[in-house]
């Protein structure tokens, strides 16, 4: 059971890393009127539409200790490729799009009329995403951080190129899977591991619907 | 407060508009069918549309941003902050620190603890005007504030508006379609045809035949069962039975007669002497005002000829107690 305790240790921490980038992307992509809003919108969902070994390669080549980033990581003692971090990294990345769209659906549902009229009341842009924006999007924010954080527990193609399958690090549900399919008599262990991915995947959708039912409520009381 | 407002609006829709007003006013009216460009003007002057040239009381102020510009904006949507108490919503500009009056002045201090979705269409309304006024604003502007609302609830709300004009001295900016709220509360208008001024004087001048619904809106204290003293006059009224102490009462322009006697044997129960103060033309009638109490009369332009109605002339006034709505505590 080491690699359910590695996986939701993976997910949560590639849900929180991600949770101030996805809202800023989100925010960029609905909020504003920039040009380069296209091509983010593109970038942002290439990590969905490519081959998760893809990009795994990608981050493996960024990543790594001849990479830039992590040459730098390194420096500061955050080794990054066939490490813990590596999982994080590649569960992040992966289900950043997902994240993206879940929050930018959750901001479509506030009525923009509600941000110019605390504008018009004094407040910054800044402070009126953080007093009407966000508390207003938030039950759907979380209900896409339940998706992505259950997109992380699978992560498999990125992982085992970027973080390896280190037993006890880096070993998540899937890499563990993938390695009893060989080993004499894992039947058993797959199944419990099987069971487990379908129990925590059902309480995230679970509880995703759930924040997403109270997410509408709430933006149904406007009128 | 002397507006100057330039703005060049070009919609993707192809509705453009190009609109250039200078003028003096304590209130400022903006008329016109929908879709004619009254809302995108307003837009404008707030700083929501940018690339407009506004300049009001010499101070030019089309450079700041929305949140610089210091304008309560109002619209037939209260858009209250649906997670907000109605106090959390009255305070939420920096600007505003005490309630102080401004609750009691829109009838709504019981309210305060209060969510948005717990009250009526009206105290949505009216919590919205107190959070823009609160704000501190140089200006507040109106967009409809009032549509939607049913017509007991639509004058009650007005009424409000009428307290709160004559406790402060905000200058105003209000988009409506209706005669009474333009001639009510605004002392010039501009009105508005396809994205061009097409024509702007004083309120009522500007009215056409099918605007002049105009209200009257009194406050009096209650002297007897179905009596209101108003402005030293005893008038009878439709009130309930429990009213006591101030209330407010509202009347249309075109319930009032004016006679040039005092007539015998009518149903009215309401004569009562007058002096015109003024007479202005709304649309094809007659606007016609007199105190006290003060009150508009609207007459057809025979009428006023007949009666030879001119500023300063004496008439009396003639009103059915039924046409003296209650609308509730002062």
């Amino acid at each position: 059971m080491e690699a359910v305790r590695i996986s939701l240790g993976v997910g949560l921490v590639a849900t929180l890393l991600s949770l101030p980038v996805a809202l800023a992307l989100a925010w960029f992509l609905e909020r504003t009127r920039s040009r380069a809003r296209d091509l983010v919108h593109t970038l942002v969902l290439m990590p969905l539409v490519l081959p998760p070994v893809v990009v795994g390669y990608l981050l493996l080549r960024l990543f790594s200790p001849r990479g830039w980033l992590g040459r730098a990581l390194e420096g500061i003692g955050l080794p990054v490729a066939f490490h813990w971090l590596g999982a994080v990294v590649a569960a992040a990345v992966v289900g950043l799009p997902l994240f993206v769209m879940m929050i930018s659906l959750a901001m479509k549902g506030v009525d923009p009329r509600l941000e110019i009229v605390s504008r018009s009341l004094g407040r910054s842009r800044w402070e009126t995403f953080r007093r009407v924006t966000l508390p207003l999007a938030w039950p759907g924010i979380l209900s896409g951080a339940a998706i992505a954080f259950a997109r992380g527990l699978g992560e498999f193609g990125a992982t085992v190129v970027l973080a390896g399958r280190i037993p006890g690090e880096t070993e998540t549900i899937p890499l563990a899977i993938y390695a009893e399919l060989d080993s004499p008599g894992g039947e058993t262990r797959i199944f419990s591991l099987v069971l487990a991915s379908i129990a925590l995947c059902l309480l995230c959708v679970l509880a995703s619907r759930r924040l997403d039912r109270r997410h509408r409520m709430r933006l149904e009381l406007e009128r | 407060m002397k507006f100057e407002i330039e703005a060049r609006v070009r919609r993707a829709s192809g509705f453009t508009l190009v609109a250039a007003i200078d003028c003096e006013a304590r209130s400022l009216g903006l008329v016109g069918p929908s879709g004619s460009g009254k809302s995108t003007l307003l837009d404008a002057i707030a700083g929501i549309e940018p690339g407009a040239r506004v300049v009001l009381d010499g101070v030019d102020c089309s450079a700041d941003p929305l949140e610089g510009r210091r304008v309560g904006y109002v619209t037939q949507d209260a858009l209250l902050f649906p997670h907000l108490t109605v106090l959390q919503n009255l305070l939420y500009s920096p600007r505003a620190e005490d309630p102080g009056e401004v609750p009691a002045a829109l009838g709504i201090p019981r309210l305060l603890d209060r969510m948005p979705r717990s009250l009526s269409a009206g105290e949505r309304r009216r919590v919205a005007l107190g959070r823009a006024i609160l704000s501190r604003p140089r200006v507040l502007l109106l967009d409809e504030p009032f549509a939607g609302l049913d017509e007991t609830r639509r004058r009650e709300a007005m009424s409000w508006l009428h307290r709160i004009r004559a406790r402060t001295d905000l200058p105003m900016v209000l988009v409506s379609h209706l005669g009474d709220e333009i001639v009510g509360l605004t002392d010039w208008t501009i009105r508005l045809e396809d994205g061009r001024v097409v024509d702007s004087g004083p309120s009522a001048s500007v009215l056409r035949a099918s605007e002049t619904r105009i209200d009257n809106y009194l406050t009096g204290v209650v002297v007897g069962p179905g009596r209101v003293l108003v402005d030293g006059v005893d008038l009878a009224a439709v009130v309930p039975a429990d009213a006591s102490g101030g209330v407010r009462l509202a009347c249309y322009a075109h319930d009032v007669l004016l006679a040039a006697e005092v007539p015998r044997g009518i149903s009215a129960r309401n004569v009562f002497p007058v002096r015109v103060s003024s007479v202005v033309r709304a649309g094809e009638t007659f606007l016609v005002e007199v105190g006290k109490p003060a009150l508009r009369a609207l007459l057809t332009a025979e009428a006023v000829e007949r009666l030879g109605l001119r500023e300063g002339s004496e008439a009396v006034a003639v009103v059915k107690a039924t046409s003296l709505v209650y609308l509730g505590p002062d």
